[in-house]
């Protein structure tokens, strides 16, 4: 793999930490996509875990080497060259769902009415989620500055399931 | 495509599932009908008056249940997320809406669909399951007798475990028919006053199960994101929802107890002398873990609690709010987070409603220091104020309908009236009385007395005023006050936006919203001429089951007791003179508070056939 441009080695980051479930980046997504909102148009979905109360976001990590990519059988996906994200070509995309198994991070989702997959396209270099996360729970970071959070999580031992709320 | 047909497809329609027989019918919004009542409770009131009539037993089958979005729900205007359920109260037996925030009103909008009414009885336990247009009634034996949670989990892991289907259901006090059963959305979001949830226990509906993939559309796309834009960022600046998001609700108790109106000790006091121990930042110090959203609102004032109980069972909850620290808590002499918090999950588990409990607690309370109900009928338990114990095992008992607990079930006026001591009942209409106390606060007496579901603070929350104007104990000015307040409210609850985020997202960006999203042209005036048609309804509604003046009235602790010590020392409240001037401000009758024939000619309510 070549030398990546600056926006190439950004990614979007998502803290469950800082979520507080109120899922305006699907809104944002959505009618920035396609000018409705629904949360089935979103490319980034947030889950909220009713047992544990914990809200957690299902996002496109921007593999380096996208398994996606490698799953497709119809050359219907691609990077784009400026930003590294994933693109689909809709009219190439059979919906066989080959990708969706192979996204380890169950981030890839069908159109509700048609027959593509939806993949996160970073909007161009300027993903909506981020720009209008009240909570800076989805950001938009380096590659090389991206496991911060996570990293950060894991010492606070917020990433265990139940364990958010031991005191 | 007709100009009503374009609106509607930014609305979406009405779902109608007949219980008795089983029929499950999609049908068109009424649009005239949407014009002169927006949505939400509006749109509401006006289908109960059509078809929930004088003589409906609010527990029989002719009762309806009637869930309402307001047409701002599912876009992404902050804090859009109201759904309003309008329905006959078998705690007042008269008119009632409840309003419901978190996430099952936009999933029900995402589904297609911006109502639901259910109607008749089913014979056996049944539940609702939407999945967008696959739409049926499934049998809930499993489910029946199950609380809150149980059921959640039970119906979810049914339903493949998907945790975006939102479920909102009953608990055991909505099966045994507890006159202040509530239904619960999300686990810890409620429609919770006036017993709508024994209205469902009545017609063996255990929970309604939603699941929409669909879209919300609106007229201008780029105007909602630029207001939705605007909006939130002035949101996230202004010192009040700061204060909302640190301590959520709970921000208001120091407010509140320092100006002398809090509920203490079933309104014997109105100040709590161990009220700093219940303030917001206490709270955030001793259980609050995390802040939870409803649907697109950048707020979060929803307050995660973890916590230990007495036995020993780890528990997480959303909350308490403040009414429930008020009711639950002061109300009842009791202090301390531990007794409070697992009364509070008695409620939530059960499925009751946290204010009118406590006010049932506080009447057996002070009822058990008067001598008037002893030992014997609490099955030895010394049921004085400030007894955290005590209150937890008598929820418990109202819960399960154990000995006393089955009168208090009945609601805090029957108990009172079968204890003999109606005097002690804090209500209006058989509704209890929020934490306000009047008699410190004095437009709240007219929120409380000529609210159409019985006292009710939301109906018109001027507290805020008039603490920050210094008025809170004069009486001029104050029917005007209370009459723009509730126009202010209905305006919000039919638009479907929640009430916090009011302050910003005021009345004529209301307005606004309305004309982006539906095309549809609507004023400030417009809006409120909307609201005040809405009230009307509400008011006639009521005055044909033979409410009037006689019974916009509260009890005789505030009218006649004056307050006893603390800033509020010696204030009663006349409520006649505040009467008097609101129904002047409405266009009412002084004799029997009921419009007069020139105010509905002029709100085009004056044909009863064609409301």
């Amino acid at each position: 793999m070549g030398r990546e441009n600056s926006m190439e080695k950004k990614v979007l980051v998502f803290e469950a930490a800082r979520c507080t479930g109120c899922r305006i980046c699907e809104q944002w997504c959505s009618v920035h996509h396609f000018g409705m909102a629904g949360p089935s148009l979103s490319r980034i979905t947030i889950i909220r875990d009713h047992v544990n109360q914990i809200d957690n976001g299902i996002i496109c990590h921007q593999c380096v080497d996208a398994p996606c990519i490698a799953s497709c059988k119809f050359d219907a996906l691609s990077k784009d060259g400026t930003t590294g994200a994933i693109i689909v070509d809709a009219r190439k995309c059979t919906g066989c769902r080959l990708c969706i198994r192979a996204c380890p991070h169950g981030a890839v989702r069908m159109h509700p009415g048609e027959k593509y997959v939806l993949i996160c396209d970073l909007c161009a270099g300027e993903p909506q989620c981020a720009l209008h996360c009240p909570e800076k729970a989805v950001q938009y970071l380096e590659r090389g500055k991206a496991e911060r959070p996570y990293r950060s999580a894991l010492v606070r031992g917020l990433a265990g399931r139940g364990k958010r709320y031991e005191r | 495509m007709s100009d009503d047909d374009r609106i509607r497809a930014f609305l979406g329609d009405v779902l109608r599932v007949n219980l008795s027989k089983g029929n499950i019918s999609r049908e068109e919004l009424p649009m005239e009908a949407v014009r002169r009542f927006i949505g939400g409770r509006g749109l509401g009131a006006w289908y109960l008056y059509n078809e929930v009539g004088p003589e409906a037993d609010p527990l029989g089958p002719a009762n309806r249940l009637i869930f309402m979005n307001g047409p701002l729900v599912g876009t992404p205007l902050p804090a859009c997320n109201k759904i309003n359920l309008c329905f006959k109260s078998p705690l007042t037996s008269g008119y009632s809406y409840s309003l419901c925030g978190g996430h099952w009103g936009p999933e029900l909008r995402f589904s297609g669909r911006t109502g639901l009414i259910i109607e008749g009885a089913s014979r056996e336990p049944v539940y609702l399951w939407i999945d967008d247009d696959e739409i049926e009634l499934r049998p809930a034996d499993r489910l029946w007798g199950r609380t809150v949670p149980e059921t959640e989990e039970l119906l979810r892991a049914e339903l493949g475990g998907d945790e975006l289907v939102q479920i909102a259901c009953i608990g055991p006090a909505g099966e045994m028919l507890n006159r202040m059963a509530c239904i619960t959305a999300g686990r810890f979001r409620e429609f919770g006053r006036g017993g709508c949830g024994a209205v469902m226990g009545s017609k063996r509906l255990k929970a309604i199960a939603v699941r929409g993939t669909g879209t919300v559309r609106f007229d201008d796309v780029a105007g909602v994101m630029g207001l939705a834009e605007r909006l939130t960022a002035d949101l996230l600046i202004q010192p009040k929802t700061i204060e909302r998001r640190n301590y959520g609700t709970a921000e208001f108790l120091k407010g509140i107890n320092d100006n002398g109106f809090l509920c203490t000790r079933n309104f014997s006091g109105t100040h709590f002398e161990e009220g700093h121990l219940l303030e917001g930042p206490r709270m955030r110090e001793a259980i609050v873990v995390g802040d939870s959203s409803c649907f697109a609102c950048p707020v979060a004032c929803g307050k995660r609690s973890y916590v230990k109980t007495r036995d020993g069972r780890r528990m997480l909850l959303e909350g308490p709010e403040f009414e429930t620290i008020a009711l639950l808590g002061s109300n009842c002499g009791v202090s301390d987070w531990e007794s409070l918090v697992e009364a509070t999950l008695v409620c939530d588990e059960y499925g009751f409603d946290t204010m009118n409990a406590g006010a049932c607690v506080s009447l057996a309370m002070e009822c058990f220091e008067k001598g008037i109900i002893t030992i014997r009928d609490t099955g030895g338990m010394e049921l004085r104020f400030g007894n955290g114990a005590a209150l937890v095992s008598l929820l418990r008992m109202m819960a399960e309908r154990r000995g006393i607990g089955d009168i208090l079930a009945e609601g805090v006026r029957c108990a009172s009236e079968r204890f003999g001591a109606p005097e002690l009942a804090m209500h209006s209409r058989g509704q209890a009385l929020p934490a306000y106390d009047p008699r410190g606060c004095k437009s709240m007496a007219l929120a409380y007395a000529t609210s159409p579901k019985g006292a009710h603070h939301m109906f018109s929350p001027t507290m805020g005023h008039e603490i920050a104007a210094g008025t809170r104990l004069s009486y001029e000015g104050k029917g005007a006050l209370h009459m723009e307040n509730q126009m202010e409210m209905c305006a919000v609850d039919s638009l479907g936006i929640c009430s916090t985020v009011r302050g910003s997202f005021n009345i004529s960006e209301q307005a606004r919203a309305f004309g982006l999203v539906t095309g549809m042209k609507l004023d400030v005036e417009g809006l409120k001429l909307a609201a005040e048609r809405t009230i009307n309804l509400e008011r006639i509604y009521n005055a044909r089951l033979g409410f009037s003046r006689k019974d916009d009235t509260l009890p005789k602790r505030i009218l006649c007791e004056p307050v006893p010590s603390g800033p509020s020392a010696g204030e009663t409240v006349d409520l006649d003179r505040l009467l008097d001037e609101y129904y002047s401000q409405m266009g009412w009758n002084l004799e029997d508070g009921l419009p007069t024939r020139e105010r509905l000619l002029t709100l085009g309510l004056l044909d009863p056939d064609a409301v």
